[in-house]
């Protein structure tokens, strides 16, 4: 399959920063590819040395065939980006924003009317076309972004956190347009820091971790490097010596592998839940317990990140303790 | 590939609609040259009537032509604030991704704010014959002249300044510090040939000299150098800024 995009070694230094180290992988066409990690892990710097916005200290990119040090230009011909932060003219209105990036993107004016109108019924922004982008909604503005990185039709697309910040709504419909450029075969490079937007999104992704790429797969593949399933089980009875005994007898129990005991509760972890279940519910009847609800969950990319760096993903789950820490360092 | 005409003339499109949408920094920056006129201007007049200095004319006729220029140097030097705030707002990433020349989109852009200086330059002068109906408008095209390459020269300036400060605090310090001393040593207030030593040499190496000066040989047939002299000086001088600010622009990045 083609290759679309290509890191090889990829590293930038900002001063005694690591931003990105050594980071290489490919991504085909008509492919998603997600890279997953916390603010600060790398991921926009990335985006901007393969869209050429900044140069890269080491390494080599590719990106439609074009050399990102060599060829920039060309590479700025095939790509579309929709950056973090909001890069319109708040002062334009929205078809002025987008009349100004068609021309840039030398598309001739005629088309370009026409591919202005189409775009914002996509991005359903048809009724405020003539008004200053500064009167949007956050979600507008962004949707009004995604249309304008649109308008020339590019090979591949970068999208650096394409709903960060917003609301559910706004954030299902701009994973609707994902979805229904993914069926288009557009080649995306997307940037997230939401586990399950990797997870819907993308056909594989890349978890970055202070520059580095510390895992990469199909949402699947990642999820099965973690090697086990959770089965949480609720007793009728809210006694921790019932919790015991029942965590005592599943001790014996094939593919089953207590990780806590509570009072009225525990969770085995396995590698099929599907067959666990069954054989814990044995169990239960032998030893007689009444068991009252049994949930499974499959591991998900949070617990993936999590195994792979000991952290949480998102930066603003921080504990009870690290929080009083960060206050404090506030007030001195 | 991109038409370099349609990137210039969209950015273009862009300076100029983002100035008429922005009233109030079309009335403040007509106040302005006002307040000079007719605070220092005609309080300088009655207090310098029949002193010889100004070749015959009285003080605001040989002021109003300076006030003209100033008003398009301080319109054109403070341009290059736009692409600090585009550089903070992000607009200038959507341009530095784009296909598009660089050399051709600056080109815009500084024309843009060329046309807003002028169009400026134009509206002090409608007012200033109001006040001094003597000036002479059969040299109109040559203040546009001079007024063209002037708003050239310090756009470019501006965006040079742009391109190597970064931050807007940065931007404006810098600005306002070398803003008076070009303002005050342009020729516009007192004739600058006068000057002793060092300082008429600062004055000559001032590029707003020549605009002012070409602004008040059209409108009063006064001056101290030649035409030919300060035309190419000036026009010499503004393309060779203009040639940095776009060599300079090349090769901004997002850092």
């Amino acid at each position: 399959m083609e290759e679309v995009i290509v890191a090889e070694g990829l590293t930038k230094v900002f001063g005694s920063l690591k931003a990105v180290d050594e980071v290489s992988f490919t991504v085909r066409r008509g492919e998603i590819f997600g890279f997953l990690g916390p603010n600060g892990a790398g991921k926009t710097t990335t985006i901007n040395l393969l869209t050429t916005l900044m140069k890269p200290t080491s390494g080599r990119g590719l990106v439609a065939g074009y050399d990102i040090q060599r060829e920039p230009q060309k590479v700025r011909e095939k790509i579309g980006v929709l950056f973090q932060d909001i890069t319109l003219d708040r002062e334009l209105t929205g078809w002025e924003n987008l009349w100004v990036h068609g021309l840039i993107h030398g598309i001739p004016r005629r088309l370009l009317r026409e591919r202005i109108r189409e775009l914002l019924a996509f991005v359903e922004l048809e009724e405020w076309a003539s008004h200053q982008v500064k009167r949007f909604s956050g979600g507008m503005q962004r949707r009004l972004q995604i249309a304008a990185a649109l308008l020339h039709r590019p090979e591949v697309l970068f999208l650096d956190e394409p709903t960060l910040g917003l609301d559910p709504q706004s954030r299902n419909r701009i994973w609707d347009y994902i979805l229904e450029l993914r069926r288009e075969g557009v080649t995306i490079f997307l940037t997230t820091h939401y586990m399950d937007e990797a997870e819907r999104l993308c056909h594989r992704t890349a978890i970055i971790d202070h520059g580095r790429i510390i895992a990469l797969g199909t949402p699947e593949e990642l999820e099965k490097s973690l090697g086990s399933e959770m089965v949480y089980v609720k007793l009728a009875s809210n006694s921790l010596q019932d919790a015991a005994r029942m965590a005592e007898g599943l001790k014996n129990v094939e593919g089953c592998r207590v990780q806590m005991v509570k009072p009225g509760e525990i969770s085995v972890s396995t590698i099929k839940a599907s067959e666990a279940i069954p054989r814990i519910f044995e169990k239960a009847e032998g030893l007689a317990v009444k068991i009252r609800e049994v949930t499974y969950h499959k591991p998900t990319l949070e617990d993936v990140f999590l195994h792979l760096t000991g952290r949480k993903l998102r930066d603003e789950e921080v504990s009870g303790m690290e929080a009083i820490r960060i206050r404090h360092r506030w007030w001195r | 590939m991109v038409s370099p005409a349609s990137a210039a003339y969209v950015m273009w499109y862009r300076q100029v609609k983002r100035f008429v949408r922005a009233r109030s920094r079309l009335v403040g920056s007509i106040f302005q040259p006002i307040f000079w006129m007719v605070f220092l201007g005609l309080g300088f007049t009655s207090a310098l009537r029949g002193a010889p200095v100004f070749g015959g004319i009285d003080y605001l006729t040989f002021f109003a032509p300076g006030v003209v220029m100033m008003a398009v140097f301080f319109t054109a030097f403070f341009s290059g604030t736009s692409i600090i705030w585009d550089r903070e707002f992000g607009f200038l990433k959507e341009i530095l991704v784009a296909p598009a020349s660089r050399t051709a989109t600056i080109l815009g852009r500084i024309l843009g704010d060329v046309t807003i200086a002028m169009l400026q330059g134009v509206i002090i002068l409608a007012l200033a014959l109001l006040m001094v109906p003597s000036l002479n408008l059969t040299g109109f095209p040559l203040v546009l002249a001079a007024a063209f390459f002037t708003a050239l020269q310090f756009a470019a300036l501006g965006t040079i300044l742009a391109s190597k400060l970064k931050s807007f605090e940065g931007f404006q310090l810098v600005n306002m510090l070398l803003a008076m001393p070009i303002f005050f040593l342009s020729g516009a207030f007192y004739p600058v040939d006068a000057l002793p030593g060092p300082a008429a040499l600062a004055a000559y190496l001032n590029p707003l000299v020549y605009g002012v000066e070409l602004s008040r040989r059209a409108l009063t047939g006064m001056g101290f150098l030649p035409l030919p002299t300060s035309l190419t000086i000036l026009t010499a001088s503004s393309i060779r800024h203009f040639l940095v600010a776009v060599w300079s622009f090349e090769k901004t990045t997002a850092e």
